[in-house]
């Protein structure tokens, strides 16, 4: 687009979101970000955050240790994983019921004696509250897990930059900073994702959810009944007897088929007597 | 070009529309439509290509734009192209089965074809999950299938770098599913989950960083409409494919069956020719090479392209050797 592609994410920003803040200048922090282009933001960021690592590091002391640009290169990459730290990763979003429901955790005690004619109605509260609870255990471990990926990743990216001394700050140089950190960040998730504690969490959040939506689904047919509004069920009871009977049908016509087949000619050519003289 | 006129572009870039090649509806059931693409180029006379295409993605993929588009490559040389749209299933679909759609809407449009054409079997292209389902086909009914192409097709689902299978292995997909249908917009979240930095970030940092002229920004934006229209999956075969494949890895282990039938890949005995993406982060290569030592078949080739998953489909290195591989090979058998 332009010479300087990091400069042009919070013009971009802005522009995604009519009414937004004055474009302000590079290094200046988050506003113009948009919701609409949540990338911008941790863009612009991390150009602000290379732009003060290239210029620190060239101007620090290029003597033999050179332990100046290995802690501005550790700072760099600990303000990257700070960034990216904020970064919502995808499956945060849209499983759990925290997409349809709000993030209110239902406050019941587990385990408290179900008496009465709402005795049910508690149990599922209860079971609810308790999915609920596992749903943001699991979420704190996958953070948990995030954010050691982020740390791997900024140790390892420090050490990719090492004690050399960097490029002039140019968009190249800024962009091969960026893949650099993309593959460092790539690399530590995947290790992560793929261990059993990652697998482990990410099944128990997927599964405390469906045992969300099961209960609260349960009390809405429950309000839906008192209405004497179609519930789900009803509607599956009904699915069901359609299929049942399409099943039924296809059975029938399949044993009909080979009938027909072996129907003996004469009495074919007597069923349909007028066709078969049109076609002399 | 200022921000303004690049946003403008980009903007404008967002009303085209994916599809090229001239095609025309010929056999419908339920939602699934069989479509069959006009001829750019002298048939060579070859059976007809029948391309079974995934459930979780709309197969315009196949077909983005002119110089992005498989199906103008096969068209292009000489081949008889149908495809299979499964369409976007709804709550009505919610009992569908891969039985149903194996059996019945698959089966139906091969039947479609070889009426019409006079035939008794025909070639079949199956690409990703299509691939699975093609695979189950032809074991059940292997008179039908003349030669058989998969594309990035997984066969053994528990291959180590298979990150999908491992995240799904421990989940109650019965729970997940409950009695309606899985939403597309899961699916999207997953699948950016497998590679979330570069997925939901790097890539739009490529697209600023690179030309800003008009074909590369609607190029982007037919991509990007193909990720993220994702179908809903009807629940029950959604259920099956993930417990019966991705859990247990049945297809791997001759252990399936669909509609009370054995899917044994070993009983294959026709020409199967493998394509493979070096790259694929969606299908591991390992996945797909297992194929080979499950069949019952001597003529297998398989072909690894150094591409991505989407690579398969879209780069410009496949628009010149992936078809050319394929006509090739159906050509010789």
């Amino acid at each position: 687009m332009q010479s300087d592609p990091w400069q042009q994410w919070q013009a971009l920003a802005a522009l995604f979101t009519p009414g937004a803040p004055p474009v302000p200048q590079a290094g200046s922090g988050r506003a113009g970000a948009s919701s609409s282009a949540p990338f911008a933001d941790v863009a612009e960021r991390f150009s602000a955050a290379a732009r003060a690592y290239l210029d620190g590091a060239t101007n620090a002391s290029a003597s033999a240790a050179s332990p100046s640009r290995v802690e501005i290169a550790r700072v760099f990459s600990d303000h990257l994983r700070e960034i990216f730290a904020d970064f919502q990763l995808p499956w945060s979003t849209g499983v759990g019921p925290n997409a349809g429901f709000g993030s209110a955790s239902p406050a019941f005690s587990p385990n408290s004696p179900a008496l009465g004619a709402s005795r049910e109605h508690q149990q599922r509260w209860e079971r609810i509250a308790d999915a609920w609870r596992r749903l943001d255990d699991a979420q704190r471990r996958l953070q948990r897990l995030g954010a050691d990926a982020l740390r791997e990743a900024a140790a390892d990216f420090a050490a990719r930059l090492g004690p050399a001394p960097p490029p002039a700050v140019s968009p190249e140089a800024l962009r091969k900073l960026y893949d650099t950190w993309i593959d460092c960040a790539e690399d530590a998730y995947a290790r992560a994702a793929h261990g059993e504690s990652f697998c482990n969490a990410l099944a128990e959040y997927v599964n405390a959810s469906s045992d969300c939506r099961r209960d609260l689904q349960t009390g809405i047919e429950h309000s839906a009944k008192f209405f004497d509004m179609p519930t789900r069920s009803e509607i599956n009871t009904l699915h069901l007897r359609v299929k049942s009977l399409e099943e039924e049908l296809h059975a029938v016509r399949d044993v009909r088929k080979p009938a027909r087949k072996a129907r003996p000619k004469a009495a074919a050519s007597k069923a349909h007597p007028k066709r078969r003289r049109g076609k002399r | 070009m200022t921000a303004g006129s690049f946003y403008a572009a980009l903007a404008a870039s967002s009303h085209c529309t994916p599809g090229c090649s001239e095609k025309e509806s010929v056999w419908r059931s339920g939602k699934a439509t069989l479509y069959r693409y006009r001829p750019i180029a002298r048939p060579t006379g070859a059976a007809p290509l029948l391309i079974v295409y995934a459930l979780v993605n709309r197969p315009y993929m196949m077909d983005l734009q002119e110089d992005r588009s498989l199906i103008r490559g096969l068209l292009a040389q000489g081949l008889d192209v149908y495809l299979i749209d499964w369409g976007y299933p709804d709550g009505a679909d919610r009992l569908t089965t891969l039985a149903d759609y194996i059996d019945g809407q698959l089966a139906g449009c091969v039947e479609h074809i070889l009426k019409s054409q006079r035939l008794d079997a025909l070639n079949v292209l199956g690409v990703c999950q299509g691939g699975v389902l093609s695979l189950c086909f032809s074991a059940l009914h292997p008179q039908r299938v003349r030669n058989l192409v998969t594309m990035v097709t997984p066969v053994d689902f528990h291959t180590p770098a298979d990150l999908l299978s491992k995240w799904v292995r421990k989940i109650d997909v019965a729970a997940l599913v409950g009695d309606g249908n899985v939403s597309g917009d899961i699916l999207n979240q997953l699948f950016l989950s497998l590679m979330p930095f570069r997925l939901t970030q790097q890539k739009y940092v490529d697209l600023l960083a690179g030309s800003p002229d008009r074909a590369r920004l609607e190029n982007f934006m037919r991509v990007e409409q193909w990720i993220f229209d994702s179908p809903d999956q009807a629940g029950a075969a959604f259920r099956e494919f993930v417990v019966w494949f991705y859990q247990e890895n049945r297809l791997a282990q001759n252990r399936l069956e669909i509609a009370g039938r054995k899917v044994d890949l070993n009983t294959l005995r026709l020409p199967i020719l493998n394509l493979i993406g070096k790259r694929d982060h969606l299908v591991p290569p390992q996945a797909s090479i297992a194929l080979q030592r499950l069949i019952g078949s001597d003529d297998y080739t398989a072909i690894e392209f150094d591409l991505g998953h989407i690579g398969m489909y879209i780069s410009a290195r496949a628009q010149h050797e992936v078809p050319a591989a394929i006509a090739q090979w159906l050509a010789s058998r």
